[in-house]
């Protein structure tokens, strides 16, 4: 996606209050607690480790830092980790 | 998610252990090829243990190909596993399976019948005649017709006014509800004599309606007319009226008791055997032993002892406690003896009286003899005696 589409794309779903993750397809982060996150529209993952795991997405790498991580499910758009989640960042 | 799980759980799914350089690699493939992962979980630097649904494994190959790893299978799980487990251990599922049809086959009949509100009709009278009519112990939930049964019963017995089954569990609980005996009645416009309930002597008598036949101080015998409702005059018709008179009469009371002065009491010793029998169904299971005691006295209980709420089975649990007793002789002495006779005297006397009865005199004489004692009691008593009797239209 180049420059000048995304801009467009996001000056429409600010203008229409369209979902942002949808219409420029990023990802869609949810931390509950610190056991357990949820990104929705990933694009697979890079590293897996038990303290660091790596995922990428339409918006950079992911990167979360924790101990004890596990991947409770994975499938196609979304996945959901576990485990006790110290940081998380791009 | 749970449902998916639940999904997988119906399905079969495998614990495995994917080893390789590229684990991330080969999660990627998988969800890319459509294949739900779950509950990843690192296991070394070059390993991860996962779950995945049975009917994926043979897509993970490729991806093992591709990705240079290694797959294991650790553990299989779920529905259809458990089955392959019970064919493998015959006998163990039949017994399971027979428990589960056992028990449902005893939940759909009848073990207990209980008869609730009687007050003067035997409730085993009752039981009697619902059994008869087809509400036995054993009897299927199924075939019973609860509503015939009930007016077949109230049929049979017509003291009862309603009778109602309710079935709780395996319990039947017959309900009924007794007719209420009305007495006699006597309209104020019916015809009626009043007659003497008790011999005695008349002490007074009022009348306010009818003929008075008897008069203050007149020994009157049982059923004799007291106040007739039929009045016969001269020269006019004769009539029928409903009598009205309050009659006191002094009637007399007599009873006798005799106690023989040699007594044989039990005294418990506080020795005691408890016996445990198992009953199922009507028949009793168990050892029943001789009682070491020569005398003693039985207490039994019975438990249900398998019962879930109100599906009671027919397997009791009955204890039987003998308590030994020792006869002790005991030689009472005359006052000791006259004492007790009068006590039983006093107490079949309040059962004969009346309510409205005022004991004018009471006289008990004792004879005491060698080896026992005489009470006599004679007691006059001041009470309403008439009653009303109608009078049979000729």
């Amino acid at each position: 996606m180049n420059k000048k589409t995304y801009k467009i794309k996001e000056t429409l779903s600010n203008a229409l209050e369209l979902p942002k993750d949808i219409i420029l397809d990023v990802a869609k982060v949810t931390l509950i607690g610190s056991d357990s996150i949820t990104v929705e529209n990933h694009k697979g993952i890079l590293e897996y480790n038990e303290d660091q795991i790596r995922v990428n997405t339409g918006s950079g790498v992911l990167i979360i830092i924790g101990s004890k991580l596990n991947i409770k499910s994975i499938l196609q758009e979304e996945i959901t980790i576990t485990g006790e989640i110290n940081s998380v960042g791009y | 998610m749970i449902i998916i799980r639940l999904w997988n759980f119906l399905r079969g799914y495998a614990i495995i252990i994917v080893e390789g350089l590229r684990i991330e690699r080969f999660i990627n493939m998988a969800i890319s090829n459509g294949i739900y992962i779950w509950d990843i979980k690192k296991q070394s630097y070059t390993s991860i243990s996962a779950k995945i649904g049975l009917e994926n494994f043979g897509k993970m190959r490729e991806i093992v190909r591709k990705t240079d790893s290694s797959i294991v299978i650790k553990e299989k799980r779920g529905f259809p596993f458990i089955l392959k487990n019970l064919k493998r251990h015959k006998f163990f599922t039949a017994c399971v399976l027979l428990l589960v049809v056992t028990v449902y086959m005893l939940c759909s009949y009848i073990w207990m019948i209980e008869v609730v509100g009687t007050k003067t009709i035997d409730p085993k009278m009752v039981m009697e005649i619902v059994n008869q009519e087809g509400l036995k112990e054993g009897v299927r939930k199924a075939k019973l017709d609860k509503r015939s049964i009930e007016n077949k019963v109230l049929i049979k017995l017509p003291e009862l006014s309603w009778i109602g089954i309710q079935i709780r569990g395996t319990k039947a609980v017959v309900e009924v509800v007794e007719k209420r005996e009305e007495p006699e009645l006597i309209g104020k416009a019916d015809a009626c004599d009043i007659i003497a309930a008790k011999s005695g002597i008349i002490h007074k008598i009022l009348v306010l309606n009818g003929d008075g036949v008897v008069k203050d101080g007149t020994t009157v015998q049982k059923g004799q007319v007291l106040v007739s409702g039929t009045i016969v005059r001269e020269n006019t018709e004769t009539r029928l009226v409903h009598s009205l008179a309050q009659v006191t009469a002094r009637t007399w009371y007599e009873d006798a008791e005799e106690m023989d002065l040699e007594q044989i009491e039990y005294k418990n010793t506080g020795r005691k055997t408890i016996q445990y029998v198992l009953k199922i169904l009507d028949k009793e299971l168990g050892f029943q032993k001789t009682v070491p005691y020569d005398e003693y006295n039985e207490v039994r209980e019975e438990k249900n002892i398998i019962s879930f709420g109100n599906y009671i089975f027919p397997v009791k649990l009955i204890s039987k406690r003998y308590n030994e007793l020792v006869e002790v002789p005991k030689t009472l002495t005359v006052d000791e003896a006259k004492k007790r006779s009068e006590e039983r005297l006093n107490e079949r006397l309040k059962l004969q009286l009346s309510e409205n009865a005022v004991i004018l005199d009471k006289k008990i004489n004792y004879i005491v003899e060698k080896k026992s004692v005489m009470a006599k009691i004679s007691v006059e008593i001041l009470e309403e005696i008439g009653v009303k009797k109608r009078i049979q239209a000729k």
